[in-house]
């Protein structure tokens, strides 16, 4: 069984006294990032960051995929407890959580969401070491051209996601790809958009723009709204779920973890994406008489949201891992900090460096057990971190991320950059122009041009390259069929509707 | 002309000058051959799409009603104190070093906030400067100066 042997290389490597240290600190300083109102995983992993500078490449990963699952949930415990979601896909556990937070059920809520989580985790864990060796396989197969048109297709999969206008969400890809080939180009050794600035021939330092955008622009929204938490401390109740509720809530987390490990996978897909479908599935199959109904604390409307969730935050580590391509901002940045460490994210990492490889994997399942053990008992200290108030919050994240961003590089250039993106953060929002397409088309922008220069370079100028390959042409057609469902009339309804229950 | 929907309007524009930009700036730069593209192809292509596309969206915003399409007020004060903090951090930490910087960057930011306590802030900038210096420095062991330049031996 090569999968058992992989898994116990994998086990050994997350197993040892070091690298269970840094997941459990990841998860634990994840959750407290995390459970802070207005802060997702992506700021929460673009502060912490450099706190993973100085570790070795495969502690650092460990610790950093504990820090995503960790903020994942900590914006769950936000959602129930306070109404205000930490991050886009904790947006539809809002909906039910807090009601159930409202009748005394808190404790219950958030029992049901780590104990679904963990579950999903499992399953979504056992599905990763399952598949991305063979995935890793075909990988291979791929030529210039087809990597080309998987990023197109992944493109394509995160617009037709993003919640608003579909336009602008093409928009924000084209100009993060545009940003992303500022820099020495290294085909010719010109430097591009540069202005003669010596420490922009590396190009923008992406934590720069992930920073500016999704840290620093959400702190001075967040200054000029002036609203008033409500923290449901007093009443949280016990954490497990009483006998009704887990006989509802059981099926519910099953489905959850199904469609969130399928949803996971999908170029553009992940967490969001998951959480969203899952809870419209569950409300179609509770049905207008479900009591209590959807949207007044429905068990069901915690359970499979939060358990579909966890699975595709796992299962998006699929292509990232075996084709070195982002399903989503997440990955983007997770590949960003592959490349700090010298780590060329691919599918040569799974055979160059199988310890790292299968010692994520398998620190996947510890991150997510960790989750469980640390957050039932915890519950109270981050109830009391939601006291917090934000007027000593904000200086103090202001405070870790420049110490960051001045980390990367040893310079204060790129905390003038991280301002510069601030404001233009400060605008998208103004605009309503989401910035998550932005961050993975800037992730995307040099490989995109890289394989595209590469496949007519072979195809000698020959365009329709893209289109005589069979799994170029495969991937290509999947793109257009995304757009054209999306475009489609009934479905555009839904997803307008779906959109709008976040709101 | 009234423009019915400002946030779909200006969303356009900005594309459009982004997307000029770019593609203007690529000028500079070799074309190159669809065989052999040369570092201004690819930029040309996307910076004139995303213009194309600026047009579209900045026609639609002119042209259809949209929920919820009226600007919001720019706020300037939490904008100025937030980024005027970091700044000042940006500046002051090379010569000052990070202690300094540090309570210039929470000192300025706390201004930003309209529930700003003086007392509170000075604990706060007391707080941070010693779990910082446990962390980061002596911690995670990163090579940031920490005194001022005439406190350095």
């Amino acid at each position: 069984m090569e999968l058992l042997n992989n898994l116990a290389l994998g086990f050994s490597t997350a197993l040892t006294f070091t690298n269970l240290f840094y997941a459990f600190a990841g998860v634990l300083i994840g959750t407290l990032i995390g459970v802070l109102p207005g802060i997702g995983p992506i700021a929460t992993l673009a502060m912490l960051l450099p706190t993973t500078y100085a570790l070795e490449p495969t502690s650092a990963l460990i610790m950093l995929a504990g820090i995503y699952y960790g903020a994942q949930y900590g914006g769950s415990t936000t959602a129930i407890l306070v109404n205000l979601p930490g991050e886009s896909s904790s947006v539809v556990t809002c909906l039910d959580g807090y009601q159930m937070a409202r009748r005394g059920r808190a404790g219950a809520a958030l029992g049901i969401a780590a104990i679904g989580s963990f579950i999903a985790g499992t399953f979504a864990t056992m599905l990763v070491a399952a598949f991305a060796p063979p995935l890793t396989e075909l990988a291979f197969k791929f030529g210039p051209a087809e990597y080309f048109s998987l990023m197109v297709l992944g493109l394509i999969g995160a617009v037709v996601l993003a919640s608003g206008s579909l336009v602008k969400a093409i928009g924000m890809i084209l100009l993060g790809l545009l940003l992303g080939l500022v820099g020495t180009d290294v085909n010719s050794g010109v430097a591009r958009f540069t202005f003669d600035i010596p420490e922009l021939s590396d190009g923008i330092g992406f934590v720069a723009v992930a920073m500016g955008v999704f840290g620093f622009a959400e702190i001075i929204t967040n200054l000029e709204k002036k609203d008033a938490r409500e923290v449901f401390t007093s009443k949280v109740g016990s954490l497990l779920p009483n006998w009704s509720e887990a006989k509802q809530a059981a099926p519910a987390v099953g489905r959850g973890t199904l469609l969130g490990s399928v949803l996971g996978i999908l170029p553009g897909g992940g967490a969001l994406l998951a959480a969203f479908a899952a809870y419209t599935v569950e409300k179609k199959i509770a049905g207008p008489n479900a009591d209590p109904a959807f949207g007044k604390g429905n068990i069901r409307g915690v359970a499979g949201p939060e358990s579909a969730n966890n699975a595709g935050a796992q299962t998006s580590f699929i292509p990232m891992l075996t084709l070195g391509i982002p399903p989503n901002a997440v990955m983007a940045l997770m590949i960003g900090a592959m490349t700090i460490h010298n780590i060329q994210p691919g599918p040569q990492v799974m055979t160059s460096n199988p310890s790292l490889f299968w010692g994520l994997i398998a620190s996947m399942w510890i991150g997510n057990l960790m989750l469980v053990i640390l957050n039932l008992p915890l519950i109270s200290l981050w109830i009391q971190l939601l006291k917090v108030p934000y007027r000593l919050l904000y200086p103090a994240i202001l405070v870790f991320c420049c110490i960051g961003v001045y980390s990367i590089n040893n310079n204060t250039f790129d905390v003038y950059m991280t301002v510069i993106f601030a404001v233009i953060g400060y605008l998208f929002y103004k605009l309503r122009c989401e910035p998550a397409p932005l961050l993975l088309g800037f992730i995307l922008g040099p490989m995109m041009e890289e394989n595209l220069r590469r496949a007519m370079l072979l195809s000698r100028g020959d365009p329709t390259v893209f289109f005589t390959r069979p799994i170029s042409l495969t991937l290509l057609l999947m793109a257009v069929a995304l757009v054209v469902i999306v475009a489609l009339p009934a479905i555009k309804k839904t997803r307008e509707v779906a959109f709008q229950e976040a709101d | 002309m009234r423009i019915k929907s400002e946030k779909e309007f200006w969303s356009g524009v900005m594309f459009i000058v982004f997307g000029v930009a770019f593609a203007g700036l690529a000028q500079n730069y070799d074309m190159g051959t669809a065989q052999r593209m040369g570092p201004a192809f690819f930029p040309t292509i996307l910076g004139g799409l995303l213009a194309v596309l600026g047009v579209v969206i900045a026609m639609q915003g002119l042209a259809a009603e949209t929920l919820d399409g009226k600007l919001e007020k720019f706020h300037l004060g939490p904008i100025a104190w937030v980024l005027g903090a970091v700044i000042a951090f940006g500046l002051l930490l090379r010569p000052a070093g990070l202690v300094v910087a540090l309570v210039a960057l929470i000192g300025i930011s706390s201004l930003g906030s309209h529930e700003f306590k003086a007392r509170d802030t000075v604990l706060l900038a007391i707080g941070l400067c010693l779990l910082v210096l446990a962390v980061f420095i002596y911690g995670l062991g990163l090579t940031i100066p920490v005194l001022p330049v005439f406190m350095r031996d």
